[in-house]
């Protein structure tokens, strides 16, 4: 790195929760000099108001992500999208690493590679990870592995970082958690006892900034949390004061299981709904074929005596369900995410960092909260206002998402629900 | 401006005719306009083209764009003919007049150029990035009797007229204030990315959705003056602002306020309060606008007696060239002419250099301990300006 002059880091997924900020801590520190991998101009607009050095391009094209590495230093590797992405994107962008000769190379990887229901050894990085139950984590587990692969390769310097649950301004997490509260989603489980494994944005920016020059970090695998654990107890509650809102207390025992999921009966029951809606009947009757199977189905449904159409129309129905106090059907489910979340009970330790890095973690927990709160404030999301779509991290940069991305779920829990 | 090249050949039904038939009239009368569009981005691919394509009133005998694989593009989608040209100075000889969908950087340079030559142009909003840029069209158009209309097709709803009539007729009785506010997060990807940057956008969010609200402000309340204005640009383009405003109408002050964002939602409405009650109206409403009365809890759904109830929503861009149009054969002044357009611009500029930054804590409280983790002493953190005025490109 020349010493002159601030080191240039390629950024890809800048545009999204943690990769904006990161630019942005960049950017008014002059610590470092960020170049945004952009894919999509207007999805930008928090880090276009820095006069930063764009690259506009897809991670998919090998091209544009070589002359976006021309004269950077090192990267940080935040984006992810469909499998494409993932994979033949983060090829790319490591090839053109080592063509370039990057210093460092930091990929921010997730505990989701430990799948929904982390070990207990996973208190710290020596627990290994393995294929689990959840498509995303496996994604980026491939992810570390290839990363790792270049550096036993071709000695580039990687260090792979793993945040729990990334929380703070512009975060999805205390959006979807405030949501969730207001609906009456959510609950306090068991008392909540078990820890909450978060970090704030920009105890992680810290870390990547540690990470991006630390001798000592080359070719390691760090936890990033904040300082002190939080128990969802707490969260749930100081989340919950900002809406004023009271949220109940349920035993494990109380949470509604999860019905199976039955493919035919299911698909079926849900069919007259999908097509008596207006524009989807709009949309859909503009294929000839649909549109004869629709009339096809309008005139048989009448025409059966007047018994078995009752008795059909009652099978598509199904059971009425009552639903109480805008909980799903009559109780708390487990699989919902901030429920779900709640029945982990490791708690990741960010030691090694600590040690090796000098990671301080300077944000409370108590002042990220503060400053989430003003930012919620300000984004109207307190105000019962049309909520903002949260922003899911890390950033979608590059493709739009498949699978992938919709296996990964909500972000409070970071680990998504097992694949079906 | 890059070295451009044609790419295609000439239409196969252009006439031979040239600027200087055009600036005798070669336009006005009630035949087709030969219409060009410079510039192939999304608004173009969106709006534009079907605008003109489905139109009777005119024909396309021009489309430039820098890029001969979007030009490619566009002609497969469209099944254009050989129009394609990638030096917008060889869509002269075949227009009458142009629509400018390029990059607000240039619309000043391209337009100026044009409209010199006889060529009307209705121009994407905002009309340049500058009053000084603004009067230079305005200028070019004038020495060359050619139509300037610029495109703020807001302005062809009939929610907008409709304001205005119940303005005009004192339906709220003494005006005590407005409001507008409009976010989304994110939105509108222009292709060539000229929105990242202010040297080629001209601003942020006060450009690219605050210029249709100052646009209407100025038809609705006539001049209007700029009070404050917070902003969180920091060297770049503004995401989220706030503005005050001040005007004078029927000889009593009237005070407003415009928030815009792009990164969060907000209520998305233009509002103006009475004595008499609220007329709202709210992104998307386009034919109707809303009365709240005072002290009343009903709301009234106002359409203008001359609006077909239940018609289907006309492509507002084809009006807006229709009009423009219109200008062409008759020497009528377009809906929203140039020198109407300046204003806007002018009020964006004001707000600009009197912009004083958003407090954003989340954004500042942490900086000095992060840069501890730096590998060298970090640099001051780099202070806040406020935004220079946008410059011609």
């Amino acid at each position: 790195m020349t010493p002159q002059r601030p080191p240039r880091v390629l950024v890809t997924g800048a545009t999204g929760f943690i990769g904006g900020r990161l630019c942005e801590v960049m950017a008014l520190t002059g610590v470092f000099e960020p170049r945004p991998f952009v894919h999509s101009t207007g999805s930008a607009w928090r880090i276009a108001r820095f006069p930063l050095d764009f690259a506009s391009g897809d991670l998919c094209d090998g091209g544009s992500v070589d002359r976006a590495m021309v004269g950077c230093d090192a990267v940080v590797h935040l984006a992810r999208g469909n499998r494409a992405v993932m994979r033949r994107g983060l090829e790319n962008l490591l090839r053109a690493a080592v063509r370039h000769r990057v210093s460092r190379f930091v990929h921010i990887s997730s505990i989701a590679v430990y799948g929904s229901q982390p070990p207990a050894a996973s208190v710290s990085e020596a627990a290994p990870a393995k294929r689990s139950d959840s498509r995303y984590g496996n994604a980026k587990l491939e992810q570390e592995q290839r990363v790792l692969r270049y550096r036993r390769r071709h000695g580039l310097n990687v260090v792979i970082l793993r945040p729990p649950n990334v929380w703070g301004p512009f975060g999805a997490f205390s959006v979807e958690l405030v949501n969730a509260i207001r609906s009456h989603s959510a609950a306090i489980v068991d008392g909540g006892r078990n820890p909450c494994n978060l970090v704030y944005v920009d105890n992680l920016v810290e870390a990547i900034f540690l990470a991006l020059w630390r001798p000592e970090a080359p070719g390691q695998v760090f936890f990033v949390t904040d300082r002190e654990p939080v128990s969802w107890k707490r969260c749930i509650t100081d989340h919950a004061a900002l809406v004023e809102v009271d949220v109940p207390h349920v035993a494990e025992a109380q949470l509604v299981a999860p019905a199976r999921e039955r493919l035919w009966r299911d698909s079926l029951r849900a069919l007259p709904e999908v097509i008596t809606d207006v524009e989807f009947r709009r949309v859909i009757t503009r294929i000839p074929l649909a549109r004869r199977a629709m009339a096809f189905l309008s005139d048989w449904l009448p025409s059966l005596p007047g018994e078995t159409e009752q008795a059909v129309r009652g099978w598509l129905r199904g059971r009425e369900r009552v639903r109480r106090n805008g909980s799903s059907e009559g109780g708390y489910r487990a699989d919902h995410p901030c429920i779900a979340a709640q029945r982990r009970a490791v708690a990741h330790s960010s030691d090694k960092a600590r040690r090796l890095l000098g990671y301080t973690a300077p944000v409370s927990y108590d002042e990220g909260m503060r400053l989430t709160a003003a930012w919620l404030r300000e984004a109207r999301i307190l105000d019962g206002l049309p909520l903002q779509k949260p922003e899911h991290q890390p950033a979608a940069d590059a493709n739009p998402p498949d699978e992938i991305e919709n296996a990964k779920g909500p972000m409070i829990g970071v680990v998504p629900p097992p694949d079906e | 401006m890059r070295t451009l090249t044609i790419i295609s050949d000439t239409h196969p039904n252009l006439t031979a005719s040239g600027a200087g038939a055009r600036k005798s009239g070669g336009a006005r009368g009630s035949g087709t306009v030969r219409i060009g569009i410079i510039g192939g981005g999304a608004i173009t691919e969106g709006a534009h083209l079907p605008a003109v394509l489905s139109s009777p009133q005119v024909e396309l005998t021009a489309l430039c764009d820098v890029s001969a694989s979007r030009l490619r593009y566009l002609r497969g989608r469209f099944g254009l003919g050989r129009i394609a040209l990638r030096d917008y100075r060889d869509v002269v000889r075949r227009v009458d007049a142009v629509i400018l969908a390029l990059p607000n950087g240039l619309h000043a340079p391209v337009g100026v150029e044009l409209l010199s030559q006889g060529i009307h142009v209705l121009c994407e909003k905002p009309l340049a990035l500058t009053r000084h840029e603004c009067e230079q069209l305005c200028q070019a158009a004038r020495a060359t009797s050619s139509i300037l209309a610029v495109g703020f097709v807001t302005r062809f709803f009939p929610s907008t007229g409709l304001m205005k009539q119940l303005i005009e007729s004192r339906f709220l009785g003494e005006l005590q204030s407005f409001d507008a506010e409009f976010g989304t997060p994110g939105g509108w990807s222009p292709l060539s990315g000229y929105n990242l940057a202010r040297a080629t956008s001209g601003g942020g969010v006060l450009v690219v959705s605050g210029s249709h609200f100052l646009d209407r402000m100025i038809y609705l309340f006539g001049d209007i003056d700029v009070v404050s204005h917070v902003e969180d640009s920091r060297g770049g383009i503004e995401a989220n602002c706030r503005t005050w405003f001040a005007a004078t109408v029927d000889g009593r002050p009237l005070r407003g306020h415009l928030v815009l964002s792009k990164t969060h939602r907000l209520a998305n409405r233009f509002r103006i309060v009475g004595a008499r009650g609220t007329l709202e109206v709210g992104d998307g409403q386009t034919r109707s606008v809303t009365y709240l009365p005072s002290g009343s809890a009903v709301r009234h759904e106002l359409t203008a007696v001359a609006l077909p109830p239940g018609d289907a929503e006309p492509d507002y861009f084809q009006l807006q060239l229709h009009d423009f149009v219109h200008a062409i054969q008759t020497g009528a002044a377009p809906r929203v002419d140039g020198e109407q357009a300046t204003r806007s611009v002018a009020l964006t500029e004001r707000c600009y250099a009197i912009a004083t930054p958003l407090e954003e804590p989340w954004c500042e409280a942490t900086l000095e301990r992060l840069a501890r983790a730096g590998p060298q002493p970090a640099p001051r953190a780099a202070a806040w300006r406020p935004p220079a005025l946008a410059t011609a490109t």
